[in-house]
């Protein structure tokens, strides 16, 4: 593996945007209690169920396929990817009361579908979103331990707490928990997994519930499956920084990345852990092209086959509350009330409260301002919502360097755009530039999904 | 491929080969000779060239009973390493949450292109119970969830239609909704809105069996009105002689003869088989003369799903027009 010999970062001409954020010398760029490894990781995150993936075009594989995971994951690995993960969403989306008929939808259970991949692949870690709210945690770990077994110490959890009463309607519970308590529940929830895999005796007795067990299951080779969290609020960034060895968080600019890797650092030290125990995965687009040129043609191409003009009604829809179908997604932003209080965004992980009356006045302002049809203004909305790395193959290795440089990042959790196609020309341009620039390995460094990621042994 | 001659006269002289001559409710094949493997976690070692032996030595299906490593996952994990086998995880109704049961079986369906079933078992170990925080039920109780969750486990998988998924870039629609139905499953003790969160698998509806030794937990209704047919147990812990086993086999297909669908054998499970001896030299002797007497059928055939090599029909659909899961729009456009 490489750990080569940098120059200095002013040696190696950081752009202005990215000198404007170092704050302190080579070792600590950017924050005294962080040292960058100057190493990334990438991960590749199967969605399976939004916009982000285009499904018209005859390029666009099964979603459910096994042929289609299979050859993702081939790739991913070919790739020298650390990890390939599932989402997860325990309702079916819905619209107005209807199951959302305009995006990709449904995909199998995450874990089954990683038990499975692990016996076609060698080295790259499986990741499943599984929530803690609709959960057993004895059921649940036990089957991370299993997953973890079967891989050989290849498995991941990403710990989501969704928690509303609308996907509890497919559970015994229902809507039992509390916003504001859904990560107090999940630290629980974690404690008693981690007893388990300890093999220890579990005897939790909380506010939610009550569980005995004994873990009776042999250690993996990494000791235990690696915690991801993902949840962006400060409760969900204490939690991580207490609990997780990797935060995927939502991307931003470089500067977003820095802010976010200094709160980080701050509450990992006062939660009285290394720094550099947490790792920072955020989701990301990428597309690319062979000059910048075509690299900007490209990302409205896809913008324009992610959201068609009955998304962009649906959309609006969500947050006016009624129906807008009257209306030209060429032509402006409804001048309609909302007819509900609160929006009620297409239900699903991405659920969110947002003063309708409010919000509504704001976005026909600023498309105004902006000259924006209906159209334009949700792709540049969803867009912006995702972030992308769009350039062409060396403008982005360049970038990505920045990031590695200062400590912003550890890697990317990339979601493909196309299914199973979409990480071909990753692998194929960009991640050999990366190679070439020292920050991306050529070889596993490990068998285990921990040793990958450049984790600390449990 | 088999070496030994018949040592007596087929029991049902006159039948076509791989026929049955029950002729009743859906019993038009042989069973399906399976082999049990516990989950524990030495299994792991070479558990792949076992896998594959026993699929080349005749056996037609695995059952994965729990010893540990949950059976869901060693099944999928089999999936890809096996071309025609079917593959029966042997897992708990009762302290379970039905949804995501659903989900995980009928993804092992995807996964293994039709090949999954479901060996229905119900917990009365009280530590099933208390790894979830429940209190244990009793038997009539236990019998009733377990009959319960079968019921919302097979709306759950029947709650898209095979063509749901339209991709129709004319109309920008992925997914049509008035092909999906709601599972609106209200229990005694659960509800399941659903619909899934997972498309229509393979085989729509997975077979359900319940093994022999699990028939007293599950109960009367689930075991014998709910379930697609019979296993019969056959433990072979102690060494196994092909003539008393194709005895056993032989006089269960009888009585399978006269009862209903339910009672027709359409997996005989080995259990007990020793995985330190010598497990391909035996399974593959067994399941030839088994074979050779016409008494399980032949080798399962990639390709082809676990109701078929079951001879079980295809699952239908059907849309419960009350269960419409566009029923809020269909609402809507009557009032507007
Ligand atoms: C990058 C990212 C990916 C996420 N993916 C999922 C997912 O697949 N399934 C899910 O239920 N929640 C997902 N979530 C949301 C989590 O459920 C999180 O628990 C939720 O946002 C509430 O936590 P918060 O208030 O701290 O953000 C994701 C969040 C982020 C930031």
């Amino acid at each position: 593996m490489t750990t080569a010999q940098f120059p200095t970062l002013a040696e190696s001409g950081l752009s202005p945007e990215a000198a404007e954020l170092v704050t302190g010398p080579d070792e600590h760029p950017i924050h005294p209690e962080h040292t960058p490894t100057g190493q990334l990781a990438f991960g590749v995150f199967f969605q399976g169920v939004n916009s982000s993936t285009i499904w018209r075009l005859p390029s666009s594989g099964d979603q459910v396929a096994w042929e289609s995971f299979e050859t993702l994951i081939r790739t991913a690995e070919r790739g020298k990817f650390a990890a390939f993960f599932l989402g997860e969403g325990l309702r079916l989306r819905e619209h107005r009361g209807v199951p959302f008929e305009l995006d990709v939808a449904g995909r199998p259970d995450a874990q089954t579908l990683l038990a499975a991949l692990a016996a076609v692949t060698k080295d790259i870690g499986l990741v499943a979103t599984q929530n803690t709210t609709y959960n057993d945690p004895v059921d649940l770990a036990r089957r991370l331990q299993t997953l973890d077994l079967l891989s050989a110490g290849r498995a991941g959890w990403n710990i989501v707490t969704t928690d509303n009463a609308w996907t509890g309607e497919n559970f015994r519970r229902g809507g039992y928990l509390d916003h504001a308590d859904r990560y107090t529940h999940a630290e629980a929830f974690v404690q008693v997994a981690e007893q388990y895999w300890r093999g220890e005796q579990v005897a939790h007795d909380g506010a939610h519930y009550s569980v005995r067990a004994q873990g009776d299951l042999p250690r993996s080779a990494q000791g235990r499956p690696v915690l991801f969290q993902a949840g962006a609020s400060p409760a969900g960034q204490d939690f991580a920084a207490r609990t997780a060895d990797v935060i995927f968080s939502p991307h931003g600019s470089l500067a977003a990345a820095v802010e976010f890797r200094r709160s980080i650092v701050e509450r990992t030290v006062a939660a009285g852990r290394d720094p550099g125990s947490v790792k920072i995965l955020p989701g990301a687009e990428i597309v690319l092209a062979p000059t910048e040129a075509e690299a900007e043609e490209k990302i409205r191409w896809v913008r324009d086959l992610q959201i068609g003009p009955e998304q962009a009604i649906a959309l609006l829809e969500q947050y006016w509350g009624r129906d807008l179908s009257e209306f030209d997604p060429e032509g402006p932003l409804p001048d309609v009330p909302p007819e509900v209080v609160e929006s009620g965004v297409t239900r699903g992980s991405g659920f969110q409260f947002a003063k309708a009356e409010e919000l509504t006045r704001q976005w026909r302002e600023e498309a105004a301002q902006k000259g924006q049809s209906i159209l334009e203004f949700a792709r540049a909305k969803s867009g912006s919502r995702r972030g992308a790395f769009t350039g062409s193959y060396d403008a982005v290795a360049d970038r990505l360097v920045e990031f590695a440089r200062l400590g912003a990042i550890d890697g990317l959790n990339i979601t493909p755009w196309l299914i199973p196609s979409g990480l071909d020309d990753i692998v194929d341009h960009l991640i050999p530039r990366l190679q070439e620039r020292g920050v991306y390995p050529t070889e596993y460094a490990g068998s285990t999904l921990r040793e990958n990621l450049g984790l600390p042994p449990v | 491929m088999s070496t030994t001659a018949p040592t007596f006269e087929s029991t049902r002289a006159g039948a076509a080969p791989g026929t049955s001559p029950t002729g009743d409710a859906g019993a038009g094949v042989l069973p399906v000779l399976a082999v049990d493997l516990v989950t524990a976690p030495p299994l792991l070692d070479g558990l792949a060239p076992l896998a594959r032996g026993l699929e080349e030595a005749g056996i037609g299906a695995l059952t994965l009973s729990d010893g540990g490593l949950h059976p869901i996952h060693v099944a999928a994990h089999l999936a890809p390493l096996t071309r025609g086998l079917g593959l029966l995880p042997r897992t708990d109704a009762v302290y379970v949450e039905p949804f995501h049961l659903a989900t995980q079986l009928m993804s092992l369906d995807h996964i293994s292109h039709g090949r999954a079933g479901w060996l229905l078992q119900a917990e009365t170990d009280p530590s099933a119970a208390a790894a979830v925080g429940r209190d244990l039920l009793g038997l009539e109780a236990t019998a009733r969830e377990a009959a319960d969750v079968l019921v919302a486990a097979r709306r759950v998988w029947d709650s898209w239609a095979p063509d749901a998924v339209v991709r129709d870039t004319e109309r920008g629609v992925y997914v049509d909704a008035s092909r999906l139905q709601y599972a609106d499953v209200e229990a005694e003790t659960f509800s399941v809105r659903g619909p899934a969160i997972t498309p229509r698998s393979p085989q729509g509806l997975l077979p359900v069996l319940v093994a022999d030794t699990d028939r007293g937990a599950v109960g009367e209704r689930a075991s014998t009105e709910l379930v697609d047919g019979r296993v019969l147990d056959l433990d072979v812990s102690g060494g196994a002689r092909a003539e008393q086993l194709a005895a056993r086999i032989a006089s269960a297909r009888d009585e399978g003869a006269t009862g209903s669908a339910s009672t027709v054998v359409r997996l005989v499970r080995l259990v007990g088989l020793d995985l330190e001896a010598d497990p391909l030299g035996t399974a593959r002797e067994l399941a030839a003369e088994l074979r050779a007497r016409d008494l399980v059928s032949g080798t399962s055939a990639p390709g082809r799903t676990l109701r078929e090599l079951l001879g079980l029909p295809e699952a239908p659909f059907d849309l419960d027009p009350a269960r419409r899961a566009d029923r809020a729009r269909l609402t809507r456009e009557e009032s507007a």
